[in-house]
């Protein structure tokens, strides 16, 4: 048997058995996003603008995420609109940051993997880099938002603020140690080239595949620390103003 | 205190953390766009694009793009010409899938042949060290004294994994696969150490990290073995020439850990926190548990895919097959992804009962 399917079907079965209804729902929310990211990349192939696509399917991805992770609407929902607000900044940082950077597309160590490609393919890399970007903070977006929506839904928004501030700080701090540890997992084969190569530090600190990812990474930090302050905006409002009603 | 007073107390600290913020930011890109000195090789400013040529091409699959020469005058930032501008060409593909265009403005290095200098590399040191600190600032205004721990626990551990880097290139045989062992087990304690701290608590965090990744590691490599790795590729490991295996388990054992760790600690100091029986708080940390396991499998996943995009358009653009692709390309970031996500969820039974279970015998 295939061995990727096995492992898919290991991981709905664990995640069954751990989390039930709840599991297969986060389960079947996976596999929704897999299907996303395989057709907006298909289309990005196929001409489509990607920073277009790669809006659209965020849109997607983050409402998949969250709906169906978090069955409590009064979490889903403040959650999703502050995960929205914070990746249309994210698009405006990302663009202009990586239109200065010059990191799209294959650096000088992705030799081996060129060879024998055409690589005058008529599609924009910069913009391709710029959805990438965009894609990758989402998950820890979705994260963050739900972490942040569920925990005040358990405070009071108007005499537990100071509490409020204080988990939000501690969801920031760990939320950064899973991105970069994710950073190093998905880049250990790079460094140990540079080791090995003794690139030295100048090197690296300019090289054009370090600088992008780094920089990918660095969008995930900044958008999980806007989505704290801005998720607490949200739920404050929404809990405020539906108060006012009530009176 | 007044309420009004404490809201005033704090507006004020925002500002000046704010000022002072921009001005580390403004500070820094300057710096960096003079540190032309700090380098051996030359440095150039681009000041002005004298002339630009545009082809157009087609190559074998159809595909339609253009080949654009540039010819711009640069003014060196180093070495014994500094001060003197020179002429020199820049060609580019419009796609920019290798290279890109030179704007004036713009910093790069030079190489020196014998016909004269050379585009190298755009200088990037500017863009990312203002970034950076951007971050930092953002993360002190909204994370106040947790910023600096988590500042300290990132750059010890980034530390620990450049010595590991380093030492693995001198190990032979099991070695780096002991060393991937050792590396957890640091990673895992200095964290818990720093956001943590030394408390009973700590051990429920540290011991259910290790155990769920490992168990995780070993059902993939269980799972992939049986099936004799039909379907995945490991030797598509990107820039690794030996030894792909050790590598792909090494990032998955990395990657995996921050997530794990995350998820360890809030069911842990939950847990930790109630006053009920056994049974009880095994069920409330099976109850967190089950709600951030879906988020945190899709930050890995998210991470993982995202960095294959590239390399995916250009397979489907060189007419690979979409399953081809998809097989060969992403199914590394996928299979990642995947044992990762093992040792999430896994990660919610070991630690509930490991808590449900310490924290009762601290409370007797």
């Amino acid at each position: 048997m295939n061995s990727m399917l096995t492992l898919i079907l290991a991981l709905a079965v664990l995640m069954v058995l751990v989390g039930g209804h709840q599991g297969l729902r986060s389960f079947f929310g996976l596999m929704v996003n897999a299907i996303v990211l395989l057709v907006s990349v298909i289309l990005m192939a196929g001409g489509f603008n990607p920073v277009i696509v790669g809006v659209i399917a965020a849109v997607v991805i983050l409402a998949a995420t969250i709906f169906l992770s978090s069955a409590d609407v009064q979490v889903a929902g403040p959650a999703f609109v502050s995960a929205l607000i914070v990746m249309f900044a994210l698009v405006a940082v990302i663009i202009g940051v990586l239109t200065i950077s010059h990191t799209a597309g294959f650096g000088a160590e992705d030799g081996e993997e060129l060879e024998g490609m055409s690589t005058a393919l008529g599609v924009s890399f910069p913009a391709i880099a710029m959805a990438a970007g965009l894609i990758s903070t989402l998950g820890a977006v979705a994260e963050a938002a739900i972490a942040v929506a569920a925990g005040i839904n358990e405070l009071d928004v108007e005499r537990d603020w100071q509490g409020i501030l204080q988990m939000g700080r501690e969801i920031i701090g760990t939320a950064i140690n899973t991105l970069f540890f994710g950073f190093f997992g998905g880049f250990a084969g790079l460094f140990i080239w540079f080791a090995q190569l003794k690139y030295p530090l100048w090197m690296v600190l300019n090289d054009k595949i370090f600088v992008g990812e780094l920089l990918d990474v660095l969008f995930s930090v900044i958008a999980v620390i806007l989505t704290v302050p801005v998720t607490s905006w949200v739920v404050r409002q929404r809990t405020l103003g539906a108060r006012k009603n009530i009176k | 205190m007044p309420k009004g007073l404490v809201a005033l107390v704090t507006k004020k600290r925002i500002m000046i953390i704010l000022v002072a913020g921009i001005a580390a930011i403004l500070a820094t890109v300057t710096f960096l766009r003079h540190d032309a000195f700090l380098y051996h090789t030359p440095v150039a400013q681009v000041t002005a694009i004298v002339k630009v040529t545009k082809t157009s091409e087609v190559d074998s699959y159809n595909n339609r793009d253009q080949q654009i020469h540039q010819v711009v005058r640069v003014r060196m930032l180093n070495t014994n010409r500094r001060g003197q501008t020179i002429r020199m060409g820049n060609d580019y593909v419009r796609s920019q899938a290798l290279d890109f265009p030179l704007r004036p403005g713009q910093q790069v290095f030079l190489t020196k042949s014998k016909d004269g200098y050379q585009l190298n590399d755009m200088k990037r040191d500017a863009v990312l060290g203002g970034l950076l600190v951007a971050t930092i600032v953002l993360l002190i205004l909204f994370a106040g004294k947790h910023a600096l721990v988590t500042m300290v626990s990132i750059a010890l551990n980034t530390a620990v994994f450049f010595w590991g880097v380093h030492y693995e290139l001198s190990l032979q045989d099991r070695g780096p696969w002991i060393l991937v062992g050792v590396l957890a087990v640091v990673f895992t304690i200095l964290t818990v150490l720093f956001v943590i701290g030394v408390r009973p608590v700590a051990v429920a965090i540290s011991l259910s990290t290790l155990l769920a990744t490992g168990l995780a590691v070993a059902l993939g490599y269980g799972l992939m073995q049986a099936t004799g790795y039909k379907g995945i590729h490991l030797e598509t490991v990107k820039y690794v020439t030996q030894n792909p295996q050790l590598i792909f388990f090494a990032q998955v054992v990395i990657g995996s850990l921050g997530a794990v760790l995350d998820e360890t600690s809030d069911i842990s100091v939950a847990v930790f926190q109630l006053p009920a029986g056994g049974k009880e708080r095994f069920m409330a940390g099976m109850a967190i548990g089950r709600a951030v396991m879906g988020p945190l499998i899709a930050v890995l996943f998210m991470i993982f895919m995202a960095d294959t995009f590239i390399e995916t358009v250009m397979w489907l653009r060189n007419n690979n097959t979409i399953a081809y692709t998809v097989s060969w390309v992403m199914g590394l970031g996928f299979t990642q992804s995947l044992i990762s996500a093992f040792g999430i969820v896994l990660a919610v039974p070991i630690t509930s009962g490991l808590a449900a279970l310490l924290g009762r015998r601290h409370a007797a």
